[in-house]
């Protein structure tokens, strides 16, 4: 019996746990395309006679040693602050070795992975915020100095989240790395303490996510079509109003054919305390969609925690 | 013969209860400058990671009083007021807490934490960088004194007792 009681306690004790913890975003240093063009890793094309240049993030981090310096000390202080970073050099390897691996992998029948264009688009690293680094190196005579630049942006909504930047003391000895090493510790408590105080507007006002709404050309209807006198467009902001955190939203662009909605507070947990993300917010939206008296097929898609695009007319 | 010994026992007595009153009463004065945030802080250069490099200006009418209090207002002054710059390469740097009236509303870890002898001590040394440097200003001195400040212990240990909210709580 004493037995029986105490599982059920540990099983309620872990599951008000899991509830209690909201959905944790991933952080990701990634050198600016501003770093990684005035260095030269960028691979250069032409697209239809404009000449554009991509970063090269994988020989940046092979040929660039004060670039993994920075990373790795980021990667530290971030781990002492009970936030461990994702690492884009390891990212980048695993993808590539998923990729290869996905092309080997066959059923015993001879069937492959399947894979849409839109999932081979979405292979790339990636992390719901990232912390775009910049630094320059300035001479004046035999100083030098390093003007550092760290900006967190998020992913979905391209917000500026938090920063720190500013130059430091000129040296006539220092090294190069030295002089970084000490940028990063000038400037990793003020990029922290902001990013708390985003944390904390999230926790206080709900998470910020972006809401697409599309729909397929074989769909006969679309976002002006009436139900009960009421275009759908309209129905759908409703709904938006009355499942936001205090109603906040922005339609951004609304057509027949899409609508954007924009700085959509979602709440962080679900009524029954579950912690839900953009995915999960949308999921209501699409079952609310699919149920009469609209009854509309969709697809829901996600990226990140932090953009939902639903599609509708067909799955 | 005893008696003009416990006259002079007497007198002595009374002697350093007046001197240790006023050494009271002017370390009472100085925790009240503190809590009025009547100090200034400057950064003097970039520490070790996780220490910040701050020279503080005390206000006393005894010069040594204003050198210790110079370690409370060390740490007074990165948990609730942050700085503006200071040497080429400082930057401005945050308050540890975001809360303006944290200290009030925590008074009952905050009153034991800054009393005389308390736990601040633990995150403060004064640097070996430079001497104090006393001013005569009106009637008292304003004493400027270099100290290191153990920045993440502190944050660690506020963290922990519950005071300021880490990076990665809630999640």
């Amino acid at each position: 019996m004493k037995k029986i009681i105490s599982i059920t306690l540990s099983f309620v004790l872990l599951s008000a746990l899991a509830f209690g913890q909201a959905k944790k975003p991933t952080i990701m240093v990634v050198p600016s395309d501003n770093w990684c063009i005035t260095n030269g890793f960028f691979l250069e094309f032409d697209n239809q006679g404009t000449k554009v240049k991509i970063p090269d993030y994988k020989r940046a981090f092979q040929e660039n040693s004060d670039l993994n310096l920075v990373i790795s000390s980021l990667n530290d202080m971030m781990s002492e602050r009970g936030f461990p970073l994702k690492n884009m050099e390891s990212a980048i390897k695993t993808l590539e070795a998923e990729a290869a691996e996905n092309n080997m992998l066959t059923s015993k029948s001879g069937a492959g992975v399947s894979e849409s264009p839109v999932d081979a688009l979405k292979r790339v690293a990636k992390a719901d915020i990232i912390m775009q680094l910049t630094w320059t190196v300035n001479t004046t005579g035999p100083k030098k100095s390093i003007t550092f630049n760290l900006q967190g942006l998020d992913s979905y909504t391209d917000k500026q989240i938090a920063g720190a930047q500013g130059t430091g003391a000129p040296s006539f000895s220092a090294e190069i790395a030295v002089l970084l090493q000490e940028a990063v510790t000038t400037h990793i408590d003020n990029f922290n303490s902001k990013l708390q105080l985003h944390f904390e507007d999230m926790f206080a006002n709900g998470r910020e996510i972006i809401i697409r709404i599309k729909k397929f050309d074989s769909w006969s209807e679309d976002l002006e079509s009436e139900f009960d006198g009421k275009e759908l467009s309209a129905i759908i902001e409703d709904w938006m109003a009355a499942n936001t955190v205090k109603g906040r939203f922005s339609t951004t662009d609304a057509t027949e054919n899409m609508m954007l909605f924009e700085q959509v507070r979602i709440p962080m947990f679900d009524d029954s305390g579950k912690a839900i993300d953009a995915r999960g917010f949308a999921k209501n939206l699409q079952k609310f969609l699919k149920e009469p008296p609209y009854s509309i097929t969709n697809k829901l898609m996600m990226k990140g925690l932090g953009q939902a695009v639903i599609v509708l007319g067909e799955k | 013969m005893i008696q003009k010994m416990i006259s002079k026992i007497s007198l002595i007595t009374v002697g350093m209860l007046l001197i240790g009153s006023q050494a009271f009463a002017q370390q009472k004065k100085a925790d009240k400058a503190t809590e009025s945030w009547r100090y200034e802080i400057e950064c003097v250069g970039i520490g070790q990671p996780g220490t910040k490099l701050i020279k503080v200006w005390s206000y006393s009418k005894s010069p040594k009083i204003a050198i210790t209090q110079a370690k409370k207002n060390a740490v007074h002054g990165l948990i609730f007021k942050g700085y503006a710059g200071g040497a080429q390469g400082c930057s401005a740097q945050r308050p540890l807490t975001n809360d303006p009236s944290l200290e009030q509303q925590k008074a009952d870890f905050f009153d034991p934490f800054f009393a005389e002898g308390g736990k601040y001590m633990k995150f403060v040394s004064v640097s070996g960088d430079g001497t104090p440097e006393p001013m005569k200003v009106g009637k008292e001195y304003k004493v400027g004194v270099v100290v290191s400040v153990m920045t993440d212990l502190l944050r660690k240990d506020l963290e922990e007792a519950g005071i300021i909210k880490g990076l990665s709580s809630g999640f």
